[in-house]
């Protein structure tokens, strides 16, 4: 089986076996995954240090803060931090460690609201929304208090399409356009802000590794077994009879996967009802007109929705009409934080929320499907029975994943390696 | 004391009244807590009528129901809700899933 030079097969519909995928990034190799990656606290220290202190992290979107004092606070256990969130008097938004000047204290205990100032609730020190200190009681009693050099510790944050990431390293390296790179730019133009106008948003404790669920959600190998009730023919068909991609390109450290999409895909009575009144993920009257160049970027008509794995633990799952996100927030190495939340423009008719209703409450019980995977798996990986696992072609995102936190976790440039592959992948067309 | 009512055509789906619940917290607590023979009962009765259900409630913007559409219309997003229960799951839960009780719902 060979590939052809823009990476698909000559079947063109991604059904055929072989190694499209390794063939198209061999740097990747092919061998293991070792197991304990899962389970070593060393492991997940090192991750903290080198990768979720060093880098962009999503923490919400803008409408969320609209108006000035509104804020949102983000517990970021795995930099062992608290970041408030606020959008300022002057409109721009601002992010600052979640902690007092004075003697620690976390300033906001609570999850948002809107305020025009934060006061600390253990003796009274109060911070304006730009984060300056603003008034300390009973200040006279203090030595050589430097008000103007106390405010609260600001954090970078910048906004992609309206995403809101914040990096708590003093000084990034790179800012978040330089971070996001050519994924930011193939989405470009997705109507991010209109589909955004309302959300329906699930979170639990998970007792697993991250990056269990992240692989989870970033391999479709599952489909035709974990999903077989809930979407028994909407990613497979008799040709594709798993579910095997599109297309996949993979950056320095994100990656994307374009999804297959069957047209024999037989709706249910409910699923009937509301395709005639709103958007579903798989249809075959889709237009390709106006959508931007990486998303559906093979231009497939057997196409359902492609994932985004913004490095280290966010996905931005984009199709025709909506999108949904994955965020998964490390609390300990067994231990996370699980968010996942499904975008819509408002619906103005009755008709349009139902078949809403009908996406969301899809959209949550397959990812229930999902979720049970995660502590069962997570439950016996301490065991040491297992030393390594094997990764199948499709599971390529799990594979240049685990790729770039080994580069990331030994010191060593993931760029480097990827400039080389680019050389190698031109020599193979 | 004005009891709660669905309109005059629709009268016959006033002893599914339970389902007329406003949030996704309340209508998924609600479908894992009935037996299947309910719910499967319930999605019968609403499927028969959702080509008069819809069509009536598409004469009103979402945010000017009267009272008694608006529990029409809540009675269609728990049609939506018990929707994967009859026709993927065959059971009030989804079958092999994490446990709902621990995925909380953050939007109303
Ligand atoms: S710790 Fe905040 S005022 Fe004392
Ligand atoms: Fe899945």
């Amino acid at each position: 089986m060979s590939a052809t030079p823009n990476g698909t097969l000559a079947n063109g519909n991604g059904s055929a076996g072989g190694y499209k995928w390794h063939n198209k990034y061999p740097h990747l190799g092919t061998g293991p995954v070792p197991a304990d990656v899962f389970t070593s606290q060393e492991q997940f220290e090192l991750e903290r240090e080198r990768i979720f202190k060093k880098v962009w992290l999503n923490v919400g979107r803008v409408e969320r803060i609209p108006n000035p004092g509104d804020y949102f606070v983000q517990d970021l256990a795995v930099c062992n931090t608290s970041v408030i969130v606020v959008r300022g008097k002057d409109g721009a938004v601002r992010a600052f460690h979640n902690m007092c000047s004075h003697r620690g204290n976390k300033i906001a205990w609570d999850q948002g609201g809107t305020c025009q100032n934060f006061t600390c609730k253990f003796h009274g020190w109060s911070y304006g929304l730009d984060g300056r200190l603003k008034f300390v009681p009973d200040e006279e009693s203090f030595f050589d208090l430097k008000k103007e050099t106390l405010g609260m510790t600001p954090v970078a944050v910048d906004v992609w399409e309206g995403f809101i990431f914040v990096n708590v390293d003093p000084n990034p390296t790179e800012t978040l356009p330089e971070y996001l790179g050519d994924l930011a730019t193939g989405l470009k133009g997705y109507p991010f802000g209109e589909f955004s106008t309302t959300s329906t948003s699930w979170t639990s404790e998970v007792n697993a590794n991250w990056k269990v669920i992240k692989d989870a959600f970033q391999e479709v190998y599952h489909i035709a077994f974990l999903h077989k009730r809930s979407i028994p023919d909407s990613f497979t068909s008799k040709n594709n009879p798993y579910a095997h991609s599109l297309d996949v390109t993979l950056y320095p450290r994100h990656g994307s996967m374009s999804l297959f999409g069957s047209a024999d895909y037989k709706p249910s009575p409910v699923a009937k009802l509301a395709a005639q009144h709103g958007e579903i993920v798989i249809r075959s009257d889709f237009s390709m007109d106006g959508l931007p160049a990486g998303v559906n970027p093979l231009r497939s008509e057997a196409w359902s929705l492609d994932l985004n794995v913004i490095f280290p633990a966010f996905f931005v799952d984009v199709s025709q009409g909506s999108y949904f996100t994955h965020q998964f927030m490390p609390i300990g190495v067994d231990k996370t934080l699980w968010t996942s939340t499904q975008y819509y423009t408002q619906a103005t008719t009755p008709g349009r929320r139902f078949s809403q209703e009908y996406g969301n409450v899809m959209f949550r019980d397959i990812i229930m499907e999902d979720g049970r995977t995660f502590e069962e798996t997570q439950s016996v990986l301490s065991s040491g029975a297992k030393k390594e696992f094997y990764l199948h072609d499709e599971e390529i995102l799990i594979r240049h994943s685990h790729h770039v936190i080994d580069k990331m976790l030994k010191g060593q440039p993931v760029d480097a390696a990827f400039a080389a592959n680019g050389k190698e992948a031109a020599s193979h067309a | 004391m004005p009891e709660t009512r669905l309109p005059e055509q629709f009268r016959d789906l006033e002893q599914w009244m339970a389902w007329s619940l406003e949030t996704e917290g309340e209508r998924s607590d609600h479908r894992q807590a009935s037996a299947m023979e309910d719910i499967t009962a319930f999605y019968e009765a609403m499927l028969a009528r959702m080509d008069e259900v819809l069509p009536y409630l598409e004469q009103f913007n979402l945010e000017e129901l009267p009272d008694d559409a608006r529990h029409l219309f809540y009675l269609t997003l728990s049609l939506a809700e018990v929707a994967p229960a009859v026709e993927q799951f065959g059971q009030p839960s989804v079958v092999d899933g994490y446990d709902i009780k621990r995925f909380v719902a953050t939007h109303r």
